[in-house]
């Protein structure tokens, strides 16, 4: 509800602004230079808030946005020309070849994580440039293209060009609004926070980077259409300016990153500022004055101006707070239990009737598969099965590679060899989302959520099926989010939806964990000590949790070094040791098993950090790095426990 | 057949020179995660530095690396000590935008100070050539390549048999283990940064010679340099060396056998193709957060 | 608005936060918007001023004061206030005292946009004068071309500016690109058939100025019967000449006839040299004319026997160009004018002489004098086709013994003598 009301109100502000704009011309239809100025600024802006969306939604920066205004352009002016139109006709195609272009690139540069998006953007842009100087026969090469001055009467100018802008401008905030609300827009900002946490949880990260890229280039194409028209000219080194680049990564940085309106206001401070600077003549060290700018920005307002302004206002305008005590908070979950009442009418939302009770059939089957790290073998011919409807252990020394294991299983990294089977259908190919799609999720050893999104916008993350449909659902009203509510309200901390994630405790982070990845309506879920750091108190009501949805039918694997909680929590526990599993049984029988005693006492047994801690020579020689964290975040209770 | 081995043998002394100047970006982005796209910038603060040392003193340029070295790895110690830290644990876009911004911040200290023109330095050697049979080696390009694989061995031997090297190959591998072998990872983060831009001094150096140079033209070269770690495989040194060698001979053989004005877009269709195929690039191995999630 | 700031580490506690951010938002908004709008409205308000009465007038101009044109912008300016302290020393321009009013765009096409419409409709300018480089002209001449403004420019001379039907526009200088070597081939033409270059190779820089006077100079050789034995076009960043200087060298052509900008003439002739190949005619385009910077970059004593064309020369005996030498000597510390200042005098002077042909500013009447009648510059005489280009020819230079001569046309030279062949590099 909450939500429901806060957007109106965001949208009346910016709505006020629109119809202002909008009439201004009514009233000076001459005052052609302030019109000029304006619409600049709306070109601007709208730059901005397009490429926010890939780079402040999703994270990526690219350092080439202009490319696409460049792009649309040309498409607009040669098809014009070609064709004898008005340009205005077809400058929607100049947004169509933005999108190819983008979609293209993106397929190929987004696919990986890292790196090589944003150096190919800076490369696009003199790429772009060297096309359009080069392929004489359609760009007309340095020479440019020179379009006919606009039909209409000379008195209104630039009017025409103000709404065209102005109406442009308008779609893509509101493009970029309608984004931001759905479970895509959720998607991006979780790349943005922890791209392997993303794909973990169904995002499939390409579709989303790409979609994200080519959907952050199609009001540009277009505004680039309609800005030849305004320039009548273009040449490869105005259409393809660096410049041009850098003042949309200002104008973004400058108003908010990753916000909303931030970018556009961002838009207007740029480009009004400079204009300014220009007419009062302190512009002849533009550039050092972008890069000092830029430079100051980054350095002590990162989070832009408008994020800052309203931290603000809030902070000088603060109301008195509902919940300062946490133990309060957490008491006042903990009484509303693991959601009882709810569990029944979940159990029929959330999962696929499997309608066995009995542990017969095989879920996840591992088949001798290894994995090495340069010459350490971390798994090594690994087999593993686990039981329809069954709670299985899997416990072993810390470095036996039951971590690794689970990043074999879930997709974050590739087996060497070996074969992993999911209900009768072979996964080890396949991609992280795709197996989370099959009904596979995991949690964290150290939990990864993303810190700076709400409760509930953790909780719409998650991508349960590769549909589109799902995928462009609402993410703040309607049937995802009214699951995302339940699901917290499971876990007893539906009153925290609107927190910051990582104002939460460490435990409570842990159950958000756990909600989040029932949103994929899970029929198996791979917990990575749970236990690991959570307050006793906590550690109960988890495991409580556990049993219910088991009760349900979710099939669970747990890693945990909380000896008790595994014995009386799961069955079977199987014992893993130098990468391969040493026994298997009931909690009973495997409490006795001298194996398993001497798997966890014997020679090999080594304590956190052992590996690192021989010298620099050990660590330069190979990268060994089984259980990232793990030598450095080791939580106490796991060494007790061991 | 000559004219083959001259582009050959021009591509490689090109090579050598983009692989000194590609290696400073390699180590930076390597420990760090640092993408420094003043880099470039830096390039041309050194070339404008050393053309007005040789100006008004006429000390060699390629000699005068000599001076603008050490002062680059001063110049990299402070500015990672006074501005770079202070974005250390932020997103690597984050490092973009802020050595984005300092690269601007130099084009447009250098456009106010010395003015917006080209120019180069020319040492008596410069238009002189040593001649191989019927191949010609340019003098200024063989004293580029000579500094250029001195500095790259010295950057080799600094790395693999001090301490320092290896606190920071260190670093880059597993900055937790080397935190707890007494690694300082802010002291070592400012030496590998200070190292890197110190190559570019020697790189700025050269560069005075060789080509051209203005304000704006570290667009250009950190586009080149970018565009060779990324071919390379980022992060790592000897693809740096390999993706250099690939552009330098790109541009010479696309401008022997088809035509000039083709030639560094003939590099960067190299590389999508490349990245289409081995999205790590040739030598890289898959990021470190790629493998371990 | 809230909902759109996820980076944001730790919203507050506050149960509502949204509806204040809203309404801060809001007040914000609606603050900036009448506040524009108010600013809108007095700027509305503003007198504006016209050329009656005798106090000052004035003419708008945008230059490239900082960017990739810098440097010709610079010049340009300088040639306008010299003609500005010529004008107002001598009674001024039809009796009022002159002002220019300069702004800088940054070489930036968006920019000169809102420059010139800023002159023309909010300072409401008298006259036009325009800036430097096609690149920016395109589009100031566009925004002049719609206000009804004439608008006489100093540089510009790419064909495709006079494309447009524009009936505002007038280039001033003598021709258009693709005409400014036919001084050069004139004298290729005069040599006797035997003493005539057989070969030649045209290297050019892929630039809207230097390759339409290459690619035209090349049909009127290959007319002249001088055999093309290499072409290229090389982009604009080309900072590597070894692999055009080993083609040259392969294929030791009569004439290298180059389309060069500035930094590239230097680095062929480096390149070159490098490779021990010198041609008995070399001919670049503007890049010999950056007087000190050419010969420093190349070696003086490489300078010699180099053609190149050019609109102006210091050392022309037009009506009043002493005069415009001296004077920018005197303003600006004995400096020498570049041809970029001369033509920006040069065009001032065009607009001059037709505002006081026609006794007022009125901008159709400047224009209709401008289609019909010849104007004396110290370019020499200037008249244009209904399309605005100029119908006049360059003058061709040659350094010889380190100082630039004029050697053709022959009303013009300086110098009698024309080094040829070109001697071989030092």
């Amino acid at each position: 509800m909450m939500l429901l009301r806060r957007v109106p109100r965001g949208h009346a502000a910016a709505g006020l602004v629109f119809v202002l704009l909008a009439i201004y011309p009514v009233f000076y239809p001459y005052a052609t230079y302030y019109q000029t100025v304006l619409l600049q600024a709306f070109l601007l802006s709208l730059q901005a808030v397009s490429w926010n969306i890939v780079s402040g939604y999703a994270g990526y920066v690219s350092l080439g946005h202009s490319a696409y205004l460049g792009l649309g352009s040309y498409t607009t002016a040669i098809l014009a020309l070609h064709w004898g139109v008005n340009p205005l006709l077809v400058a929607p195609l100049g947004g169509v070849t933005a999108v190819v272009i983008a979609l293209a690139l993106g397929v190929i540069v987004l696919r990986t994580r890292g790196h090589a998006f944003v150096i190919i953007t800076i490369a696009l842009l003199l790429a772009m440039q060297i096309v359009a100087t080069n392929w004489r026969s359609l760009t007309k090469g340095s020479d440019g293209i020179t379009l006919e001055l606009p039909t209409w009467s000379r008195d209104i100018q630039n009017v025409p060009f103000y709404y065209a802008f102005l109406l442009l401008l308008a779609l893509t905030v509101l493009f970029s609004a309608w984004i931001r609300r759905t479970k895509f827009g959720a998607g991006l900002v979780a790349i943005r926070e922890d791209e392997g946490k993303a794909s973990a949880i169904g995002v499939n990260t390409t579709r989303y980077k790409v979609l994200a890229y080519v959907a952050s280039t199609f009001f540009i194409g277009v505004a680039g259409g309609v800005y030849a028209y305004f320039l009548t000219f273009l040449n490869p080194v105005g259409a393809f300016s660096i410049l041009a680049s850098v003042m949309i990564v200002l104008a973004a940085l400058a108003g908010g990153r990753g916000t909303l309106y931030g970018p556009a206001v961002g838009g207007f401070i740029v480009s009004i500022g400079g204009e300014v600077a220009t007419v009062h003549g302190g512009s002849s060290s533009r550039v050092l004055i972008f890069g000092v700018a830029l430079t100051l920005v980054v350095l002590f307002m990162p989070s832009g101006l408008l994020p800052t302004v309203e931290g603000w206002w809030r902070r000088r305008h603060a109301e008195t707070t509902e919940y300062t005590d946490q133990a309060g908070a957490l008491a006042a979950g903990a009484v509303t239990a693991p959601g009882r009442a709810a569990a029944p009418a979940l159990a029929q939302a959330l999962l696929e009737p499997t309608g066995v009770e009995s542990a017969e059939p095989v879920l996840l089957d591992v088949r001798k598969v290894s994995k090495r790290f340069g010459g350490l073998v971390a798994v090594d011919g690994a087999d593993l099965t686990v039981r329809r409807g069954s709670i299985t252990a899997l416990i072993g020394p810390n470095g036996s590679g039951k971590t690794t294991l689970f990043n074999l299983v879930t997709g974050a990294m590739r087996a060497d060899s070996g074969e992993v089977w999911l209900d009768g259908r072979r996964i080890d190919t396949m991609a992280p989302w795709q197996r989370g799609h099959l009904g596979l999720a995991r949690t964290f050893q150290t939990t990864r959520l993303f810190k700076s999104m709400t409760v509930q916008q953790n909780l719409v993350a998650p991508l349960p099926d590769s549909g589109w449909r799902r995928m462009l659902a609402s993410a703040v009203s309607g049937s995802e989010a009214d699951r995302a509510r339940e699901l917290l309200d499971f876990v007893g901390l539906g009153r925290f939806a609107h927190r910051p994630a990582g104002s939460l405790s460490y435990g409570q982070q842990k159950l958000v964990e756990l909600a989040q990845v029932l949103m994929l309506e899970p029929r198996i879920v791979l917990l990575d000590e749970p236990a690991g750091g959570v307050n006793p108190s906590l550690v109960g009501r988890l495991g409580d949790i556990v049993r219910d949805l088991n009760r349900q039918g979710v099939t669970f694997l747990v890693v945990e070094h909380n000896i008790p909680m595994v014995l009386e929590l799961c069955d079977p526990v199987v014992v893993f040791s130098r990468g391969s599993s040493i026994a298997e049984g009931p909690p009973d029988r495997i409490r006795e098993d001298p194996l398993v005693l001497d798997a966890y006492l014997g020679d090999e047994w080594r304590p956190p950090g052992a590996e690192v801690a021989a010298g620099p020579d050990a660590v330069t020689g190979t990268s060994v790095e089984v259980t990232p964290g793990r030598s450095a975040a080791g939580p106490p209770a796991e060494r007790g426990s061991s | 057949m000559t004219e083959l081995l001259q582009a050959l043998i021009l591509g490689l002394l090109i090579g050598g020179v983009y692989a000194l100047m590609a290696s400073g970006l390699s180590l930076i982005f390597g420990v760090m995660n640092i993408i420094n796209v003043a880099q470039g910038a830096f390039l041309i603060l050194v070339a404008m530095f050393t053309w007005w040392l040789w100006k008004s003193t006429g000390v060699d340029p390629i000699l005068a690396s000599v001076v603008t070295t050490p002062l680059m790895f001063g110049f990299g110690w402070v500015l990672y000590r006074t501005v770079i830290s202070r974005i250390r644990g932020s997103s690597t876009s984050m490092s973009v935008l802020l050595t984005f911004g300092l690269a601007l911040t130099i084009e447009g200290a250098l456009n106010v100070t010395a003015g917006n023109k080209f120019r180069s330095a020319t040492p008596s050697y410069f238009e002189e050539s040593y001649h191989l049979g019927s191949i010609s080696l340019p003098k200024p390009q063989v004293y580029g390549f000579v500094a250029a694989v001195l500095v790259l061995s010295a950057l080799y031997v600094v790395l693999a048999h001090t301490w320092a090297g290896r606190a920071i190959r260190a670093s880059a591998q597993n900055p937790s283990g080397a935190a707890l072998v007494g690694v300082g990872a802010t002291s070592t983060a400012a030496l590998a940064f200070a190292l890197g831009t110190s190559t570019a001094g020697v790189g700025g150096s050269v560069l005075s010679v060789l080509y051209p140079f203005f304000p704006a033209s570290h667009y250009d070269w950190i586009s080149r340099l970018l565009g060779i770690i990324v071919l390379g495989g980022m992060g790592s040194l000897p693809g740096a060396l390999a993706g250099a060698l690939v552009l330098g001979l790109a541009e010479t053989l696309t401008a022997t056998y088809w035509s000039l004005r083709w030639s560094t877009l003939v590099f960067y269709l190299v590389i999508l193709v490349v990245l289409l195929f081995r999205p790590q690039g040739i030598f890289g191995t898959r990021l470190r957060e790629d493998v371990v999630a | 608005m809230a909902l759109s700031s996820p980076s944001r580490s730790a919203r507050g506690q506050s149960r509502r936060p949204d509806r204040r951010v809203g309404a801060f938002a809001a007040r914000a908004v609606t603050t900036m918007a009448v506040a524009g709008l108010l600013l809108a409205g007095c700027a509305q308000d503003k007198p504006s001023s016209s050329g009656s009465g005798k106090g000052p007038i004035t003419i708008g101009i945008s230059l490239p004061l900082t960017g990739d044109f810098s440097q010709p912008g610079g010049e340009a300016k300088r040639g306008y206030e010299v003609w500005r302290d010529t004008v107002n020393s001598s009674g001024g321009l039809l009796g009022h005292q002159v002002k220019l009013k300069i702004v800088d765009d940054a070489s930036s096409q968006d920019t000169v946009v809102s420059d010139y419409t800023k002159l023309i409709t909010q300072d409401k300018v008298d006259l036009l004068l325009g800036t430097f480089s096609s690149l920016l002209n395109y589009p100031a001449s566009a925004v002049a071309e719609k206000n009804g403004m004439a608008f006489v420019e100093p540089a510009g001379g790419a064909p495709d500016m006079f494309t447009r039907g524009f009936k505002y526009l007038f280039f001033a200088q003598p021709a258009t690109a693709p005409h400014q070597a036919d001084v050069f081939v004139d004298w290729v033409r005069s040599l006797p058939a035997s003493q005539r270059p057989k070969t030649a190779a045209y290297p050019t820089q892929d630039d809207p100025f230097a390759r339409p006077v290459i690619e035209s100079m090349q049909q009127q050789l290959e007319a002249l019967g001088v055999k093309t034995v290499y072409t290229s076009v090389y982009p604009a960043d080309t900072t590597n000449f070894q692999t055009i200087a080993s083609a040259l060298k392969n294929k030791k052509p009569d004439i290298v006839a180059q389309g060069a900008v500035f930094e590239d003439g230097v680095g062929l002739v480096r390149s070159m040299k490098q490779l021990g190949f010198s041609p008995k005619v070399l001919f670049q385009t503007s890049a010999p004319s950056n007087a000190g910077q050419y010969s420093s970059g190349i070696g003086a004593a490489n300078t010699e026997g180099v053609f190149y064309t050019v609109s102006w020369d210091q050392q022309a005996k037009t009506p009043q160009n002493p005069q415009f030498v001296a004077k920018y000597k005197s303003l600006f510390n004995g400096d020498d004018p570049a041809e970029d200042a001369a033509d920006a005098f040069a065009a001032a002077q065009v607009l001059q002489t037709a505002a006081e042909k026609v006794g007022s500013f009125d901008q159709n009447k400047i224009r209709d004098y401008l289609h019909a009648n010849a104007v004396t510059t110290i370019l020499g005489p200037l008249k244009w086709d209904d399309k605005g280009q100029p119908q006049g020819q360059f003058i061709l230079a040659q350094w010889q013994s380190g100082k630039v001569q004029v050697v053709a046309p022959a009303s013009a030279a300086t110098s009698q003598k024309v080094v040829y062949p070109k001697p071989g590099w030092h």
